[in-house]
């Protein structure tokens, strides 16, 4: 704070302050998400809000930006106490926020984001917007095509164009949820040197993460919340990585030595395969991979490497431009989804709400979701209620799904109880290959341990094989028995016995992104 | 106890509506609705009409719930129900015999699924919406039956513009015939369809699938489901089933076809869909609602209330009925 | 036979009018998120509207303000129902035109004056066809340049980003089907002002048409134009060729008649892939 002998220096320290919290309560239903929480946010400062998932920080952040109103605390910005009603509220204080999932509109051009909810005029006069947006660019080292649709922009460019669009509203305090999640790593970089030179230019920038090598490397002070209440708040000189990873988790977990076995007959064989993603780009190029029975697959990789257009052509929902894949044996190609199915594949789908159950069904229902045309599910054309009913129950038991009855709807199953419910149905009838897209997405680390114990244990006793593809690396290597990188739609195996060094496959992960 | 207020309103704002309507075209409401009541169920010969009535409503209502349960809008079930009219007479007309009858009976369920096939085709191979295609056929079917009816199957002795009467050998058996009350089988027919579908639909494995598709077709897709051939095969059922309902029309009550034949049956059935709400054997008690208030509208005229109660009504039912089953799924999540 | 070329451009201006100035109000309404089958209605409501108001009170004025104030009314109901009660946006859309067309068959019928004595009691239909082309050059530039247009594109491609970027996507929505109505009654009292007296269901199905030009002109005001004047020309064609042999052989109207619905019909076969709706079509 002692920047010399200008007037400048008479500042204090609680000057620096852009916005204070005080003690903030906010509760959903039963659930108490936040707990008498206090934070600060300075000028000049990158602050990194840690925490697990359900920790709280979202919900903190959206109370700061008036997005949620808070039963209890005060919020004060400057120094002055305000009552925020709304996010437009919030923009008006210049709070800005860059949600996880962006807030782009894919089919709007670059320059119509930028502006949306804050044009200059009713008119809009195209040339002067596009300098205005050219002189923001170039102050942070970015170039745009601003009439290009922003549904040509990767996902750094999408993050970046984030940026621009809070300079574009002079926010002051930045809150940016989750930056890093869907960049490479060099893009992360770049990204965190973007974020200092606006806070030395006088911005609060907050950072929401669970990366604690972001926070360590680029962060200057740090809050850790659990469960809803405040577990620290001190610079980042002060700690280290193993202090943050306590106060986050609480208890450590142990990483389980995993049961030996032989890997037995190739279940699935991908070879130089390349598809086409949604925009025509090659989303896989030329991807090998062998799973073989028995073995649980980790396939590391940042969101958006491919992993999803992977999936969808082993599934069979899309057709490859090349390559090959066998599946049990046998050559996939020209064979149906369904058929596919019958063959043992089963999937732990992604967005489950989108893709693994229809929330108004029954539990019953949806257990043969995807498995419908198997036995004992079917009889001839028919649907076999009682084994359907069994299935059901089986399928909420294994994880001990909690559940009011398998008549009742889908919907009446909190998150994490969905989330077992699915990842049971892929493991409980017949299955040969699973692929799994963040098989432990909204559990808990027990629940998640769960999961990834029963799945070994049905590989292992059913001769059968997983590739789990999961954001988080730890995960992969804590719970898998080998891990394969994707990166830029190709996939690298590490060489052998390196099959989870956590150095070799971040490499991998980053060499070709 | 929280009371639906806003639904409330709607509903005696639709009301409302109903009440003006009919006082600013010189009606006394209570007296309209009591007269439409008797002339629709105060009498055996009333029943007879109303049930006539319900047999084409119950056939276009299943057909747009089977394209509505896959997640379509068959709003061609108009032309559908026209086109597959026209086939059965001229089948009907050749063949006078009760085998006539049955082929009769085939080739309504044919051309009426012809007739949606190309939306169905459309829909699922192009992206275009079926609503918007559904509605071009209509249009292109009835300016067919205009021509046909006008040129080709034109019964040259008569004065309007109508095929010739089928011969009584191809007619539909009665079940009851003491009239002032009679009844043909057609309307036993159709219920019995709608029971099976309803079976169908519960218990098999491709019902299931149907319902999948028209629930969420993503999770359809990763389920193996065949989403397009279920949107061209459903597109195609509904639009049978409205054909079926041309059939049975001719072949049991009208025994010809004639200009404004389907008076609108097509569209009434999106509301005798939309009515049953998800369950298909409550397409029956709907069809039989809008047969009741089609009769008793229609004989309105005779005292001195013109045609178009009946739009008002279904159209106000559609909407307040959709309303509060909105509700009820925004209730569960 | 270039009269006859000069009279099917003409009537395929005439022709076209209605079908344009409904496909522009379909434009707002699907731009900013909203299905809107309710076109026919709308146009229906306005017409009977205009005829009576016009021989009512002999007033162009009046019967033009009627019929879009009967336009708005209807664009409001179908906003309050879609938005408000969450009905699902085609099921309102057609349950209003059912509604609409039963209620304006059943005044037909009973109030007799429903008749212009002389043309002039509305508009006459020329101000309304240049009428029509103005205003979809206005809504080009509307929606490409205007803070307006922005904001439509925005919550009719998607509502909860727009939420986050500060818009009100219900706010932009009923704003939106206020003017889909005032484009629709435009559209309506043309009809009125070219037949001079109401006749049950006299739109005819144009709002279905004045929707699928608007699909084919893949949601932007130009192209669904120039798609309004292809059907617009090919009624034209229907009404000159009528009657008319062509190399010897005798074509029923009919065929001509159904022409346009056919071309609708191809050209969705062909080319509805190519066109994307506007993304956040029929979500809440």
């Amino acid at each position: 704070m002692d920047d010399g002998g200008d007037v400048r220096s008479l500042r204090t320290e609680s000057d620096g302050v852009a916005a204070h919290l005080d003690g903030i309560t906010k509760v959903f239903g039963k659930l108490t998400a936040l707990d008498q929480v206090s934070f600060t946010a300075n000028r000049g400062r990158i602050q990194a809000l840690v925490g697990e998932n359900g920790a709280g920080k979202t919900t903190l952040m959206r109370v700061l930006y008036g997005a949620l109103k808070p039963e209890q605390g005060a919020i004060s910005l400057h120094g002055n106490e305000v009552q925020l009603d709304s996010a437009a509220d919030g923009i008006s204080h210049h709070i800005g926020m860059v949600s996880q999932h962006y807030a782009i509109i894919p089919e709007l051009t670059c320059l119509q984001n930028l502006m949306l909810g804050a044009e200059p005029e009713a008119w809009i006069k195209q040339a002067e917007c596009i300098s205005r947006a050219d002189e923001l660019a170039t102050k942070m080292g970015f170039s745009f095509d601003w009439t290009a649709k922003a549904e040509t922009l990767s996902p750094s460019g999408a993050q970046k164009l984030e940026i621009l669009k809070l300079l574009w509203r002079d926010a002051e305090i930045m809150i940016l949820d989750e930056p890093t999640a869907m960049l490479s790593p060099a893009d992360s970089d770049a990204l965190f040197g973007s974020l200092r030179q606006l806070a030395d230019q006088g911005a609060a920038i907050i950072v929401v993460t669970h990366r604690l090598p972001e926070v360590l490397d680029y962060c200057d002070h740090v809050t850790v919340l659990r469960g809803g209440k405040l577990m620290a708040d001190k610079p980042v000189s002060e700690t280290n990585a193993e202090e943050l990873a306590e106060l986050i988790i609480g208890h450590g977990v142990d990483a389980p030595v995993l049961d030996e076995f032989e890997p037995g007959e190739i279940l699935l064989k991908v070879a130089s395969l390349t598809v086409k993603g949604e925009r025509g780009d090659e989303a896989v190029q030329g991807a090998d991979l062998t799973l073989r029975s028995g073995e649980v697959v980790g396939l590391a990789g940042v969101d958006g490497s491919g992993q999803r257009e992977l999936f969808q052509a082993i599934l069979g929902l899309l057709n490859p431009v090349s390559g090959s894949i066998l599946l049990c044996g046998a050559d996939a190609e020209r064979v149906s989804p369904s058929k596919r199915i019958e063959q043992g594949l089963r999937l732990i789908a992604e967005d489950r709400h989108a893709e693994g159950v229809v929330d108004d069904w029954s539990l019953e229902a949806n257990a043969s979701l995807g498995l419908q045309r198997l036995e004992p599910l079917r009889s001839g054309p028919w649907i076999d209620r009682k084994e359907r009913a069994d299935f059901a129950q089986q399928s909420t038991d294994l994880f001990a799904a909690k559940h009011q009855g398998i008549d009742k709807p889908m919907s009446s199953l909190s998150g994490g109880n969905q989330q077992r419910f699915v990842a049971a149905r892929a493991l409980l009838l017949r299955p040969k290959v699973i692929l799994a897209f963040q098989p432990t997405r909204g559990l808990d680390i027990d629940g998640a341990a769960q999961v990834f114990s029963q799945l070994r244990k049905t590989c292992r006793d059913e001769n059968a094989a997983a590739l789990v593809v999961s954001f988080d690396l730890d995960e992969l290597i804590e719970h898998t028995d080998r891990i394969v990188a994707m990166s830029g739609g190709r996939i690298q195996s590490p060489p052998p016995g390196e099959e989870k060094s956590r150095k070799i496959i971040g490499e991998l992960m980053v060499e070709a992104g | 106890m929280h009371l639906p207020w806003k639904h409330i309103w709607l509903t005696l704002a639709a009301f409302a509506l109903i009440w003006l309507a009919l006082v600013a075209v010189g009606a006394y409401p209570p007296e309209a609705f009591r007269e439409m009541i008797i002339r629709s169920v105060g009498k055996p010969a009333a029943w007879r009409e109303t049930l006539f009535q319900m047999t084409p409503l119950l056939a276009t209502g299943l057909a747009v719930f089977v394209a509505l349960r896959a997640g379509l809008f068959n709003i061609g079930a108009e032309g559908q129900l026209m086109v597959g009219s026209l086939a059965s007479v001229a089948v009907a007309l050749a063949i006078p015999s009760a085998f006539g009858m049955i082929l009769a009976i085939v080739a309504g369920i044919v051309a009426g699924a012809l007739w949606a096939l190309p939306a169905g085709l459309i829909k699922a191979y192009r992206g275009g919406h079926e609503v918007i295609s559904t509605i071009m056929l209509n249009s292109i079917g009835m300016a067919l039956a205009g021509w046909l009816l006008a040129g080709p199957m034109r019964n040259k002795l008569q004065e309007s513009t109508t095929t010739a009467a089928i011969d009584e050998a191809a007619y539909i058996p009665h079940v009851v015939d003491q009239m002032p009350f009679r009844m043909n089988l057609s309307l036993i027919i159709v219920t019995l369809i709608t029971v099976g579908f309803a079976y169908w639909l519960k218990r098999s494995v491709k019902g299931y699938e149907l319902s999948l598709v028209g629930k969420n077709p993503i999770a359809a897709k990763f389920s193996g489901a065949a989403l397009k051939k279920v949107t061209v095969w459903s597109m195609t059922a509904s639009g049978a089933l409205a054909g079926l309902g041309g059939a049975l029309m001719v072949l049991g009550d009208e025994h010809r076809v004639y200009m404004g034949f389907s008076g609108g049956y097509g569209f009434d059935g999106l509301g005798v869909a939309m009515l049953a709400g998800g369950s298909p054997i409550a397409v029956v008690p709907s069809a039989f609602l809008f047969a009741v208030i089609s009769q008793g509208s229609d004989s309105l005229a005779q005292i001195q209330i013109p045609k178009g109660l009946n739009g008002v009504l279904l159209g106000l039912i559609i909407i307040v009925f959709a309303a509060y089953r909105a509700k009820k799924e925004t209730h569960h999540d | 036979m270039t009269n006859d070329m000069m009279q099917v451009l003409m009537s395929t201006v005439v022709l076209s009018g209605p079908l344009i100035l409904a496909a522009l109000g379909g434009l707002f309404s699907e731009r900013s998120g909203v299905i809107n089958i309710a076109l026919e209605g709308k146009m229906l409501g306005a017409a009977c509207t205009a005829v009576f108001i016009g021989a009512q009170t002999g007033s162009p004025l009046l019967s033009l303000i009627g019929a879009l104030g009967a336009a708005v009314i209807i664009g409001l109901i179908h906003a309050v129902l879609t938005q408000v009660y969450n009905v699902d946006h085609i099921i309102s859309g057609m349950g209003l035109n059912a509604s609409i067309l039963g209620a304006t068959t059943l005044f037909a019928k009973t109030l007799p004056q429903l008749q212009t004595d002389e043309a002039a009691a509305i508009f006459p239909s020329s101000f309304f066809w240049t009428m029509a082309f103005v205003l979809a050059g206005a809504a080009a530039l509307y929606i490409a340049r205007t803070r307006g247009g922005l904001h439509l594109l925005a919550v009719g491609n998607d509502p909860d980003k727009s939420r986050q970027m500060g818009l009100n996507p219900v706010k932009i929505r009923f704003k939106s089907l206020a003017v889909a109505g005032l484009l629709c009654g435009l559209s309506g009292a043309l009809i009125a002002s070219t037949s001079g007296n109401f006749v049950p269901n006299m739109t005819d199905g144009r709002g279905y048409i004045a929707l699928a030009a608007l699909i084919l002109g893949g949601w932007r005001a130009i192209p669904a134009l120039l798609a309004c004047l292809l059907f617009g020309f090919f009624h034209a064609l229907e009404l000159m060729l009528q009657g008319q042999p062509i190399l010897g052989v005798d074509l029923p109207p009919e065929l001509w008649q159904s022409l346009p619905y056919a071309a609708a019909l191809i050209a969705l076969a062909l080319f509805a892939g190519h066109n994307k709706a506007p993304a956040g079509l029929g979500r809440p």
